[in-house]
């Protein structure tokens, strides 16, 4: 019986960490949050706003990343870091206009 | 119009069609193994250990060119929420089978015929769980395609 639990619960566990987190889509504006996630490879970041809202940013050819009114490289990027980021929604989609490092 | 036909996120649709057929396969095989009498047990056995074994890797490989493909087609279609759905259920679907096929393999191993026959029922019903997600992922992946034009050259998008 208590082999039976055991791997019935890392049966449980192990396909719930298979699990990804939802993301959120928001109205156009600007937001500010810190960076939960960075895609290096896909020019990708996942932005978590104060209310909580995952907001996935695929930067396009015309976003603008800044810091201190500087353009400064996607490399700069990091989880924890706080952003500003203005978005416009077309569709359910949210193309990044602007992304500026607040720190 | 020029249309490159060996872009990226067309790896995608070439590998995930295998997965699909093997682990609703293994499914059916696993199922057909436990209804079927000791004599033809062993061969629904062996049948369903062959194509989950071989589900599983190209579930592991659809989920690399579904990876390489998401960068491109999350930036044309016009509700990518639905494509990060398909991602996260694909993502599930492939740990559960994972976890079944790791399962039967210990199966082998197992000399008690009672926690043999737990376990192996255990596969079955993980089996049947990934399934479920097999489908909603298919159907999720099926709308990213034929409703919003993902990864289509030349898709009309006209988003609001």
């Amino acid at each position: 019986m208590k082999q039976r639990s055991i791997l019935a619960i890392i049966v449980i566990l192990f396909i719930t960490a298979a699990c990804g987190e939802k993301t959120s889509v928001v109205e156009s504006g600007t937001y500010q949050g810190t960076i939960h996630e960075v895609e290096a490879d896909k020019n990708e970041i996942y932005v978590k706003t104060a209310d909580g809202k995952l907001l996935e940013l695929y930067f396009t050819k015309t976003t603008t990343l800044t810091r201190n009114g500087a353009t400064i490289p996607f490399s700069e990027l990091a989880f924890g870091k706080k952003v500003s980021v203005e978005v416009k929604k077309a569709g359910q989609r949210l193309d990044p206009i602007a992304v500026e490092i607040l720190e | 119009m020029n249309i490159d036909i060996w872009r990226k996120e067309l790896w995608h649709p070439v590998t995930v069609h295998f997965p699909l057929v093997l682990l609703l396969g293994a499914t059916a095989n696993q199922t057909a193994a436990m209804l079927a009498d000791n004599q033809n047990r062993p061969a629904w056995q062996t049948a369903s250990s062959i194509t989950l074994l071989l589900g599983v890797a190209t579930a592991w490989l659809s989920l690399y060119t579904g990876d390489l493909a998401d960068g491109i087609v999350a930036r044309t279609i016009c509700d990518p929420t639905e494509l990060k759905d398909h991602e996260i259920t694909a993502r599930a679907m492939t740990y559960t089978f994972t976890v079944a096929a790791i399962l039967q393999q210990i199966v082998r191993w197992i000399i008690t015929p009672r926690l043999r026959r737990f376990t192996n029922i255990l596969v079955l019903l993980i089996l049947i769980t990934g399934t479920c997600l097999l489908i909603k992922a298919g159907h999720l992946g099926a709308s990213v395609v034929y409703q919003q034009g993902g990864g289509v050259a030349g898709y009309p998008q006209d988003c609001d």
